[in-house]
């Protein structure tokens, strides 16, 4: 009698116990229909690993991961500056209900406007802007979200999340879109 | 030996011996190697936040995978949607590992997409399991501790998506043996 798939497979993956492993190995040892399908089995797990991670990029991918926890977790540098973690969104309405007029949000000695639903959020240094209600928008009125319906902070805390030093990078963000 | 997640000598071990399993599983179910790192990335900062002990490293090690296959599942389940903006930012500042992920695929041409493709229709239930075994490469013990399932039914899992594997790829030019 020939053996069953099942414990072909687990013969495969070297998970049969005796009395089963001898009996599974004596009789693949002169059943040629057998032994073709362990091929056949070997074959499918064959064919996944081509899709394996390359060993290299699993290297690279655990270094990168082990500065950013260390940075995050066990470095000594401790916690990124608070003020990026505001919601800069905030408050933005009822300053522009209040005054329809020039509407300037200074965080940290950086400006923050928005003006069209195309031009996302920039961050220029010292930098003013005519603003209203038609060139200021609420991200959370937008209803797809494309960059642009994303708040500052998400971006930041996103790049902060990928370890990104953001007191760095800041002048390096190029005016999204 | 106790594994104490907040210690470092025991970070750092765990960290080293569990990084390949974890992204290797985690990568082969989202299949996008910037999120596979950001996930993993992820589960490790939750496993030192947790501040959990451990009775040995085995314990340490599935309570990762069990988090990693949690995360890497709610990326698929919240969808593209969310993330797209994520990812555009993500290819801007970062994405040397989604870069060389494309160019891979593009190598190695049509087998890594059939078996993409075959992995993917595969049930959740088979799918995780063969994913554990073949790319994660762990045992029928193991698969069974991370999934809450008995080795029996890991078994009989595990043969079944092979099954259903050699049917979706049989046919395909692709599959020899
Ligand atoms: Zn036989």
């Amino acid at each position: 009698m020939c053996i069953d798939e099942a414990l072909l497979s687990s013969y495969l993956d070297g998970e049969l116990e005796e009395p089963y492993l001898s009996q599974t190995a004596e009789h693949l040892a002169h059943c040629a229909a057998c032994r073709a399908r362990l091929e056949r089995l070997k074959g499918i797990s064959a064919i996944l690993a081509k899709d394996e991670l390359p060993q290299e990029e699993i290297d690279s991918a655990r270094e990168r991961g082990l500065e950013v926890l260390e940075r995050k977790l066990l470095g000594q540098e401790g916690r990124k500056p608070g003020f990026f973690r505001r919601r800069i969104e905030m408050g933005l309405g009822s300053m522009i209900t209040a005054a329809a007029g020039l509407v300037v949000v200074f965080i940290g000695g950086f400006v923050l406007f928005g003006t069209s639903p195309e031009q996302t959020s920039e961050i220029i240094p010292s930098y003013t802007v005519q603003a209203d209600s038609q060139n200021v928008r609420f991200v959370s009125d937008q209803e797809t979200r494309g960059l642009d319906g994303y708040s500052l902070e998400e971006i930041l805390s996103y790049l902060d999340s990928k370890g990104y030093n953001v007191d760095i990078s800041i002048k390096g963000i190029q005016p999204i879109e | 030996m106790e594994i104490k997640s907040t210690d470092n000598d025991s970070f750092r071990l765990v960290y080293d011996k569990c990084y390949s399993v974890l992204i290797r599983i985690c990568y082969h179910v989202v299949y996008n190697m910037d999120i596979a790192e950001d996930l993993v990335q992820e589960a490790f900062e939750r496993f030192y936040l947790k501040n959990i002990t451990f009775p040995n490293e085995d314990e340490a090690r599935y309570w990762l995978i069990r988090v990693v296959r949690n995360l890497a599942l709610n990326h698929l389940r919240r969808g593209k949607r969310e993330s797209a903006m994520l990812d555009k930012v993500r290819n801007r500042a970062a994405g040397k590992a989604a870069d060389k992920d494309a160019q891979r695929i593009l190598d190695e041409g049509e087998t890594i997409k059939e078996v993409r493709k075959a992995v993917s229709e595969l049930p959740e239930n088979l799918r995780m399991v063969i994913i554990l075994k073949e790319y994660g490469g762990l045992d029928y013990k193991s698969i069974g501790k991370v999934l809450g399932i008995s080795e029996g039914n890991v078994k009989i899992r595990v043969h079944r998506a092979r099954k259903k594997l050699e049917e979706s790829l049989a046919g395909d030019e692709a599959y020899v043996y």
